[in-house]
């Protein structure tokens, strides 16, 4: 049985986990990530995907907001290429509150946010598809980002400086010598080999899935889940990000994300053996959208492309088994003090934007059982495709021959690493993926650099299937690439191809009526009627 | 303007029917807001390939079966002796257009997918079955499967990888071959969309025919048999397949391809250029909004175009498809049938529509909803009476699924030909 | 971000269908074809309108696409309308003239023997093409010396005998070229029992929308929306023109694209041959004597968009002795103003190409057709003479 060595053992890809990895690799610390599914694919991949300002969080819980903001900062600095700085906007509707106008601002300016009062003229010119009855707005530095490609871009740093990452690799237990860890045993499962890894020091940022992970330790990690539904509409119904200015609740924030737009969210607690089978209910699809509608219009014509639902994973600190004083904050526990076993570290609570200070955290905290003097680097050095910030309108001119529309697409998503993609030879930059514009180039490099095992994965490297069509037209060109540039069989991109189509399904499934009801007849109608998909039996 | 009868629909079902009625000498119209499904099908016939999820081999005899167990199926409604003159019908009239169809002598035969898989179908054009394709098949040796450098849509290893599993090609070698063609680079170079349409214009010219057929040749190397993705031409597609088979001295086989299909393409010409040639009138692009009826009976429809000027017929068939055609239409929690507001077969519960998976065993439920209709394909309004003189066929109707039972186009062109037979005996009454 | 209304571009599912039928897309693989141009690609704009590609000014606008669309998504509307919202604005002085119908029309009129002589001479041609980018290639039309409008100024007491009125927009191409056509729209209307009013109208719009000039062209809408209201003696009267491209833009473009607001005409408007079917159809049908001529229709690409092929073909059927053989619809390629620029001009040709082949091998003694600029195309390329469906008719009355 193979076995590695090394000084952290990181469980967990999701942007905290990616974030300490990193973290740990720049300070010279060797690290190694084992991540049970893939990359950002537990509660990060379930992110709305916003950037805060904080604003949402200044009334009720200043320290969040405070940390908020100020990470904001950073990120646009370091990892521009995952983020639009597209400004928010808090919209007081004829029904809501108004006095809570003032004490938002208040609080913003308590926390140091940047907020200011707009007329609803002002308000409107920025965000023409407004709800023109708004009473009073406020400006805010909110943002979009891409949580895949933040967690991505970690990653990928970590690897090109020597650390290890080891995907759809599940860690069934953790090994103790006495009261000290000594590693994990883990099962890779498309290897479908056992190996083991041996560390003095493991870090649990597996988010929920972390009461199973102690509980193999021994140690009693109590989770309360609470699952938040997302809707997401086709095409990009705002340009700014608007909330709800009210007390948080249901559906009250629109927040636009590359070429679509995302209502969020809900609050539903859900028991803990339920985790892997979370679907969206009818109620919550009709809060989100009749909530939707009130901020903007136009979401009761627009087409509803998916839904889904993460689950947020809020943790109990030492003893509060009740679910009542959870805080949303973050949560840093060293089970040498609370549970007697040295060396095991959780991080855990949060939220995507103050990942990077959660790694932080941590890894001074991982820094200091190791002796290791080296400072943080992270909010300095930039992520990889963030390291020069040049506009479009260069890069359409570097690129010229090739579609403006394509450079846009590959640079919005890969920032600088554009030119490890695109190039003018004829066969690269042909479309796999109509809708979000992905190149056959980028298929490529995302199967040879970023960790791509199936479908799926690539799909959150790179958009495809992220469009209108959910797959119709690029999963199977996208499928056929994974023979020729990975090390896949024909039969294995085959089965790969059949899974992605059930996973796209998975989303659409909750709103599957109108022109979705349409796309996946017509899909299925390819897939099953013409290709005979169904008929291909799996690998015993 | 006024019509003997107006067809609503003009896909596989609508021109069927259409060419019934206008070789009678009713004056006909097909009202078509779209282009149909045939631009995404195999191109071949597909009367009944799977029963109770088990292949069909002999589908005259599961008729029999399913006519006999499932009262509601548009098959029984139709007959199994109506089934097969409409079926002839169907094949005479493509073949006056050159577009001749093959089969098994009752037995279904399997014609090959994109992704190497085997599915029963009744009749095929020539480049997919016939006789020469019959008598091969079991002696084949080597196949080689070719793709054109820069088609995106067909990859040719996971086809060989899928299509050896078969017993049928237990003994056989197959390989997965990509050509380049000098004509095809020069394409590329132009950041365009590049599809199944494009490379067949290019069979359209002579000259590449000969390139193509030698470039085969040469990837062949002493296969039986070549497979490649249907391109060979949308209107001289049998002198081209003529041409390549002579000159390469191979059998030529052609596999349907993700959208668009030329096979489904060349079936749409034919059928529409037949009803042309016998007069019928094609208003293409435009949608049925609105229809005025006094008594259960239609008397005028009105179109997207002409709100306010009513067409006028006699009779009327509705042949607008299932949801991707706009046949039926799904809300939040309903669905009706925009045209006439036709009594529907369907769940209300959303939940209900969809099945768990994509590839579940049992198909959604969905692709069975539809309009409800008497014995004589006669709808039924939302009080329940009998519209008189309106007669449905095609995907429209309920009870069926196209997909699980792979009969798609047979019942189209079944259902089209029985409603088309009874406008024709009224019409000839009414004279 | 723009204030998003009227989207259609999110119906649409992907089938390609639009791909198939696209005239350009065949020609040329400088086009990426109207799925990419429209639909998908303006989501993307929408984000941000720095992704636009340039290659969709290859979109002629036939709205075949549409045609061909089966989930109502208006894809030739959403490429013109990213053409002018989205790209540079710059002045080009012979898309100013080109669109400029009005004003190169009674300039042409008033000095038609030598605008005529000129435009014909390989020299200005040379000129034109080296200057302003007009291929040398292309023949101009001839300017008439008088207008359609003054012609009628004469007629206009003659029609006041006529109890029932019909509005007729003529259009530019009668005013200013061919104003025979106008007198054939007249004729026929007559021999209906229907007087006729014309309005102090301006073009269409039709080139002003496909040059950019969308702010000229809403002025026009308006004032022709305006002043053809009150032209109608009643609220039920017609508004008929017979020119395909017009009546779309009045009954379509100025809502759809120009987003003007139609309502006081929308109702009224009919092409003509739909007008006149519908007369005869309800029993007002003249003495027409037999034309024993050959003909071969062509449907233009705008007629076949407003559903109205079926009823000029039906209108010619009802002419004694003539035998129609009617063309498989293609594309004639000049698409307007695009067949009158370098850049597009040999896309035009080979577009056409199909339709020329066809009409070749038909043989008829003449190709009818019911829009101006496929006239010309036609006429230049093949060596058939072109007659408007009006034409005929008024030729059988007499």
């Amino acid at each position: 049985m193979k076995t590695i060595e090394t000084e952290v053992i990181i469980i967990g890809g999701g942007a905290t986990g990616c974030g300490v990895l990193r973290d740990c690799t720049l300070r010279g610390i060797k690290a190694v990530l084992i991540e049970k599914n893939d990359i950002a694919s537990g509660t990060t991949g379930r992110n709305h995907g916003l950037l805060h300002s904080g604003a949402r969080y200044a009334v009720k819980d200043l320290e969040s907001a405070t940390e908020c903001i100020q990470e904001n900062r950073i990120l646009k600095k370091i990892a521009w290429h995952c983020i639009e700085p597209t400004g928010g906007l808090f919209v007081t509707l004829p029904e809501d509150d108004p006095t809570y106008h003032n004490r938002l601002l208040e609080a913003c300016k308590f926390a140091g946010i940047d907020a200011k009062e707009i007329s609803v003229k002002k308000a409107l010119e920025i965000e023409p598809n407004l709800n023109p009855n708004i009473l009073s707005a406020i400006w805010v530095p909110d943002g979009t980002i891409d949580p895949f490609r933040l967690a991505s871009a970690n990653i990928l740093d970590s690897v090109e400086r020597g650390a290890f990452v080891f995907t759809h690799t599940e860690v069934e237990r953790i090994m103790l010598k006495q009261n000290q860890v000594a590693g994990v045993q883990c099962y890779d499962k498309v290897a479908k080999e056992y190996f083991e890894v041996y560390a003095p020091i493991i870090v649990n940022a597996s988010g929920v899935w972390g009461q199973h992970l102690c509980s193999t330790a021994g140690i009693e990690l109590k989770m309360f889940p609470s699952k938040g539904s997302m809707v997401i509409i086709d095409y990009r119904i705002n340009n700014v990000v608007v909330n709800r200015c009210r007390v948080p609740s249901d559906g009250d924030i629109i927040v636009p994300g590359d070429t679509v737009s995302l209502i969020g969210t809900t609050s539903r607690k859900i028991p803990y053996d339920k985790i892997e089978e979370l679907v969206v209910d009818d109620d919550e699809i009709d809060v989100l959208l009749a909530d939707g509608e009130k901020l903007i219009p136009n979401v009761s014509k627009a087409r509803v492309l998916r839904a889904y639902c993460g689950v947020r994973p809020l943790v109990a600190v030492s003893g509060e088994m009740d679910g009542r004083e959870i805080s949303r904050g973050v949560v840093l526990i060293d089970h040498k003090e609370r549970d007697n076993v040295q060396g095991l570290i959780t991080i855990a609570g949060g939220k995507l934007m103050t990942y990077r200070l959660m790694a932080q955290m941590t890894t001074d905290l991982v820094a200091k059982r190791l002796e290791n003097k080296n400072r943080c680097l992270t909010h300095k050095i930039p992520l990889p495709g963030s390291e020069k910030r040049v506009g479009y309108t260069k890069k359409i001119k570097y690129f010229s021959g090739i579609p403006n529309s394509v450079v846009g697409s590959t640079h919005y998503r890969h920032g600088e690493r554009v030119h490890n993609i695109l190039s003018l030879q004829k066969r690269n930059y042909g479309l796999i993926c109509e809708c979000e514009m992905v190149t056959l180039g980028e298929v490529e490099y995302a199967i040879k650099n970023l960790k791509v095992k199936d479908l799926v994965d690539l799909r959150r490297r790179t958009r495809i299937g992220m469009g209108p069509c959910q797959g119709e037209l690029c999963a199977y060109r996208a499928a056929g690439l994974f023979t020729e540039f990975g090390e896949f069989t024909p039969d294995t991109s085959t089965k790969l191809l059949k899974d992605f189509l059930e996973e796209r399904f998975k989303g659409m499934k909750p709103v599957l009526w109108g022109d979705g009801l349409r796309e996946f007849e017509f899909t299925y109608w390819i897939y099953q009627g013409l290709f005979g998909l169904g008929l291909v039996e799996e690998e015993q | 303007m006024k019509f003997d009868c107006i067809i609503i629909g003009g896909g596989i079902s609508g021109l069927t029917a259409g060419i019934r009625c206008v070789k009678e000498g009713m004056h006909t119209a097909i009202i078509s807001s779209g282009m149909s499904a045939l631009h995404f099908s195999s191109g071949s016939i597909d009367v009944l390939g799977y029963l109770n999820n088990k292949v069909v081999y002999k589908p005259f005899e599961a008729i029999d079966t399913l006519t006999g167990t499932i009262a509601q199926h548009p098959y029984t409604k139709c007959g199994k002796p109506l089934i097969i003159e409409a079926l002839q019908f169907f094949k005479q009239e493509c073949e006056t257009q050159n577009l001749y169809l093959y089969d098994n002598e009752n037995i279904n035969h399997f014609h090959v997918t994109a992704l190497g898989t085997l599915k029963p179908t009744y009749f095929s054009q020539r480049s997919v079955f016939n006789e020469d394709v019959y008598n091969r098949f079991k002696k084949m040796k080597k196949i080689v499967i070719v793709n054109f450098e820069g088609y995106r849509d067909f990859h040719p290893q996971l086809a060989a990888s899928q299509l050896k599993k078969q017993a049928l090609f237990a003994n056989c070698q197959i390989v997965a071959k990509s050509i380049e063609m000098p004509r095809l680079q020069d394409l590329t170079k132009h950041p365009h969309e590049f599809r199944s349409i494009d490379i067949a214009r290019i069979f359209e010219d002579k000259e590449n025919v000969y390139t193509i057929a030698d470039a085969i040749r040469l990837a062949a190397e002493g296969a039986d048999f070549v497979v490649i993705p249907a391109f060979m031409g949308i209107h001289n597609f049998n002198e081209i397949h003529n041409v390549m088979q002579s000159r390469t001295r191979l059998l030529i086989y052609e596999v349907p391809t993700l959208p668009p299909s030329i096979l489904g393409l060349r079936i749409d010409n034919a059928l529409k250029s037949r009803f042309a040639q016998l007069g019928g009138v094609y208003i293409a692009g435009d949608k049925v909004v609105r229809a005025d009826y006094t008594n259960d009976v239609v008397q005028a429809v009105y179109t997207a175009n002409h709100p306010e000027n009513p067409l006028e017929a006699k009779f009327y068939i509705l042949s607008t498809g299932s949801f991707f055609s706009g046949g039926m239409v799904s809300e939040f929690n309903n669905m009706y049938e925009p045209v006439f507001k036709l009594k529907l077969h369907y769940e209300p519960e959303r939940s209900k529509w969809y099945s768990p998976q994509f590839f579940y065993s049992n198909s959604h439920p969905f692709l069975e909803y539809g309009v409800v209709t008497d014995e004589n394909l006669r709808p039924y309004d939302s009080k329940d009476n009998i519209i008189q003189n309106v007669y449905c066929s095609g995907a429209i109707l309920a009870h069926y699924n196209p997909i699980r039972e792979g009969c798609g186009s047979g019942v189209a062109i079944g259902t089209a030909y029985k409603a088309a037979n009874q406008i024709v005996s009224l019409y000839k009454l009414m004279r | 971000m723009i204030k998003l209304e009227n989207i259609s571009f999110d119906h649409c599912i992907k089938c390609t269908v639009c791909t198939i039928y696209c005239p350009v897309a065949r020609v040329t693989h400088l086009y990426p074809g109207p799925k990419q141009s429209g639909p998908d690609t303006e989501r993307l704009r929408i984000k941000n309108p720095e992704l636009l590609d340039i290659s969709l000014k290859y979109c002629s606008n036939c709205k075949r696409c549409e045609i061909a669309c089966p989930s109502d998504v208006k894809i030739a509307d959403i490429i013109q309308t990213a053409k002018w919202r989205y790209s540079k604005k710059e002045f080009r002085i012979r898309d100013f003239l080109l669109s400029r119908t009005d004003l190169m029309g009674t300039f042409g009129t008033m000095f038609s023997p030598i605008v005529n002589f000129f435009t014909h001479l390989g020299i200005v041609k040379f000129f034109l093409d080296f200057i302003f980018q007009i291929p040398k290639g292309r023949t101009f039309p001839n300017y008439a010396s008088t207008t359609f409008k003054k012609w009628f100024k004469e007629k206009r007491k003659y029609q006041n005998k006529y109890l029932d009125k019909i509005v007729y927009f003529h259009g530019c191409y009668v005013n200013y070229n061919y104003p025979q056509l106008g007198k054939d729209v007249v004729k026929v209307l007559n021999a209906l029992g229907k007087g006729v009013i014309i309005t102090k109208e301006k073009c269409c719009g039709v080139p002003l929308i496909a040059n950019g000039y969308i702010k000229k062209a809403q002025k026009h809408g308006r004032h022709n929306i305006r002043v053809l209201s009150k032209a109608l003696p009643h609220e039920q009267a017609k508004i008929v023109s017979a020119s395909s491209s017009c009546s779309l833009a009045l009954k379509h473009e100025y809502p759809n694209l120009l987003e003007l607001d139609n309502s006081p005409i929308a109702n009224n408007i009919a092409y003509i041959t739909q007008y006149v079917l519908e007369e005869f159809e309800k029993g007002n049908i003249p003495q027409l004597k037999a034309l024993n001529y050959t003909v071969a229709y062509h449907s233009p690409c705008h007629l076949e968009r407003m559903g109205n092929v079926a009823f000029t073909i039906e209108l010619l059927r009802k002419i004694p002795g003539l035998t129609l053989k009617i063309l498989h619809s293609e594309c004639c390629g000049i698409s307007g103003t695009y067949g009158f620029k370098n850049e597009y001009y040999a896309i035009s040709l080979a577009v056409g190409s199909e339709l020329f082949k066809i009409i070749e091998e038909a043989k008829p003694d003449f190709v009818v057709t019911d829009c101006e600029t496929c006239k010309w195309q036609i006429e230049m390329n093949t060596k058939y003479k072109v007659v408007h469906p009006i034409s005929l008719l008024a030729e059988a009355l007499e």
